[in-house]
């Protein structure tokens, strides 16, 4: 007996949304690296670990974006919602419609560069929340429907 | 508060806490004015500052008690506070899992208690303000009488209360227990806050400990470094068990069937009692530190829906006592000695591989920063290589041991951990849903953890490395139908 993965795929976007979203992380450590050790003077970086601490987040930022969109996925039933994330760890999540509690429909600063949304389904365990990222803003929209009129149709009081 | 709010049943705090602040002041003061009655002379200058500190939080207890008010109506709990915004915070009362009430040493002097509600509403702000501080002992029992009758009855609607029926005790506190004080974290970490305090009030008394100097060139280092060591683990096992008695003293576990509820009471200095509603006990968590574990002792929580990490407090069954004691009473809470005492499906090797390279590479990454610190610095820190890799490897061997997990009787029950071993028992009712977390070699080993989500205690029961396969026949045998749609 095995899980398949969930069905659907997020929006191809969500790559190029990671993308940016993860050197924007990034971004800071490379400049607090460069104010210690070169503006302040505070100890010297050798040529060498520059080189290094670069190509790491570069290979970082080129390939665990398009890591994740491989592994990232969704699947919405008449009885559960099924997510699958994560990239080294993987995450596959299952909750039943009956306990569904909260849907959230999200869109941060990075995600509507790009016409892309986050749904955030909650149940009433804190360790229970179902997050999927990097979805189309209109497909999210409908979604969040579908997910309230499913979870209003299921008998039971979510808890 | 006028006569509107009496007409409409709103009650207020007892006169009497009017008192806790002024009395509690007092308190504060008290080193200070032994010190000076002792030794002549004041810690520190007070003065204007001193005043303000008094009248500050008399006057906001004062503006407290006028605008604190609660109530119960036939379906909820209201409580409001405020002066200028006033709010209203109303709860369920089928909602009401747990009923607290607590009595600083103050409080028991003025004979008050502080009630608080746990509606389970995981996170949210209104817990803390679902509390009364300053009831009268009498007012605040019938309060609580009413307030689980209401979550009884509307969990069983023909359940009619019989009243006067004689509890019967689950456990009762032994004295001879306190051996295990020193074997828990929380004793250590008690001991610590105490030395803490004691160090403190030395201090603001300027008392200084005194060192001869001359005495301790005589009895040599060793002797100095022996007596040293000696000294703290004395004062630190001493201290563990002072925090052990304040906290349990008095624990006593009682059942009562008429209202089936859970009744628990400790507390030397500030008593505590709590009553959990027997329906919302979704499960047991079984903890073996390895402290404990060494001295066959166990400890025991419960597992109550609805309420989140922060109340665990209100979920303890057994504090540290012996290992078949806390095997009793978890049976008598579950019912069924199954989940409890049943062997458990040992995982397979390829898991028991996996604790041993986690260990090893912890170790041998310690090892490596040892020698490099060896290099630096003193050659002695290379003798603490072996220890190291000792260490990992029995942690190892340890945490495989206690790697298991079964179905029984419809609980799905599981065991990890080796410093904070767990057996964590929880009804497969009470899972909401599951999550199937496996890393990069965890796939290449075809294992996976199962961690099944839930709205009491930790959240969540997790088990540990097991095979795929196995992991959603567990899931799918303990919620039917859940998974099929997802299944290959």
């Amino acid at each position: 007996m095995d899980l398949r993965p969930p069905s659907q795929r997020v929006d191809p976007l969500a790559r190029w949304m990671w993308t940016v979203s993860d050197a924007l992380r990034l971004l800071p450590v490379l400049v607090a690296l460069w104010v210690i050790s070169g503006y302040w003077h505070w100890f010297e970086v050798p040529g060498w670990l520059w080189v290094v601490v670069v190509v790491a987040m570069a290979a970082y930022v080129a390939l665990v974006p398009q890591w994740r969109y491989l592994v990232h996925r969704w699947e919405v039933t008449e009885t559960a919602v099924y997510t699958q994330t994560g990239w080294w760890a993987r995450e596959r999540r299952i909750a039943p419609m009956s306990r569904v509690q909260t849907v959230d429909h999200r869109v941060g600063a990075v995600e509507r560069m790009f016409g892309l949304a986050t749904v955030r389904i909650t149940t009433a365990s804190s360790a229970g929340a179902l997050t999927i990222e990097g979805l189309d803003q209109v497909q999210a929209i409908d979604l969040v429907e579908e997910l309230t009129r499913i979870a209003d149709t299921v008998p039971g009081d979510a808890t | 508060m006028d006569v509107y709010d009496q007409l409409l049943g709103w009650q207020r705090l007892d006169r009497r806490m009017l008192l806790v602040q002024p009395v509690r002041e007092v308190g504060r003061f008290l080193p200070a004015l032994i010190g000076v009655a002792l030794f002549g002379r004041s810690a520190e200058g007070g003065g204007l500052w001193g005043i303000f500190g008094v009248v500050v939080p008399v006057a906001l207890g004062l503006m407290r008690y006028a605008t604190t008010g609660y109530r119960i109506t036939e379906s909820r709990v209201e409580v409001r506070h405020g002066l200028v915004s006033k709010r209203v915070v109303a709860a369920p009362l089928d909602r009401v899992r747990t009923v607290d009430l607590t009595a600083s040493p103050i409080h028991r002097l003025l004979g008050l208690v502080t009630l608080r509600i746990g509606t389970g509403q995981a996170g949210d702000k209104n817990e803390e303000r679902l509390a009364l501080d300053g009831l009268a002992g009498p007012a605040a029992a019938e309060l609580r009488t009413r307030l689980l009758q209401g979550s009884v009855s509307a969990a069983e609607p023909d359940g009619s209360p019989v009243a006067d029926e004689q509890p019967e005790v689950a456990l009762r506190l032994d004295l001879g227990w306190v051996r295990f004080a020193p074997l828990t974290t929380s004793g250590i970490v008690i001991a610590g806050a105490a030395l803490g305090v004691i160090a403190q009030s030395f201090r603001s008394l300027e008392i200084l400990p005194s060192v001869d100097l001359d005495r301790a060139e005589r009895l040599g280092a060793f002797a100095l470094i022996v007596l040293v060591v000696l000294g703290i683990l004395v004062t630190f096992c001493v201290l563990a068990v002072v925090g052990y008695l304040l906290t349990n003293f008095g624990f006593v576990l009682t059942r009562r069937r008429d209202d089936d509820t859970w009744h628990l009471r400790r507390g030397l200095l500030t008593t505590r009692e709590t009553t959990l509603d027997h329906a919302r006990i979704s499960g047991v968590s079984i903890g073996e530190p390895l402290g404990l574990r060494l001295a066959r002792g166990g400890r025991l929580s419960a597992i109550v829906t609805g309420l989140s990490k922060k109340q665990q407090g209100s979920a303890v069954l057994v504090p540290p006592a012996p290992r078949a004691e806390v095997d009793r009473v978890a049976v008598a809470v579950l019912g069924i000695s199954g989940p409890v005492a049943d062997p458990l499906v040992r995982h397979h090797d390829r898991a028991r591989r996996r604790r041993w390279t986690r260990a090893l590479l912890g170790a041998g990454l310690v090892s490596v920063a040892l020698l490099l610190l060896a290099y630096a610095a003193s050659w002695w820190l290379a003798a603490l290589v072996p220890v190291a890799l000792l260490v990992g490897a029995g942690l190892a061997h340890d945490r495989w041991r206690a790697l298991g997990h079964a179905l029984v009787d419809g609980y799905l029950v599981s065991r990890s951990g080796s410093l904070n071993r767990r057996r964590e028992v929880l009804h497969t009712s009470s899972v909401i849903g599951w999550t199937f977390t496996s890393t990069y070699p965890q796939r290449r080993a075809g294992l996976v953890d199962l961690t099944a989500t839930t709205a009491g205690g930790r959240q969540r029961v997790t088990v540990l490395d097991v095979e795929e396969g196995l992991s959603c026949e567990l899931a799918n045998e303990a919620t039917p139908g859940l998974l099929e749609p997802f299944l290959a």
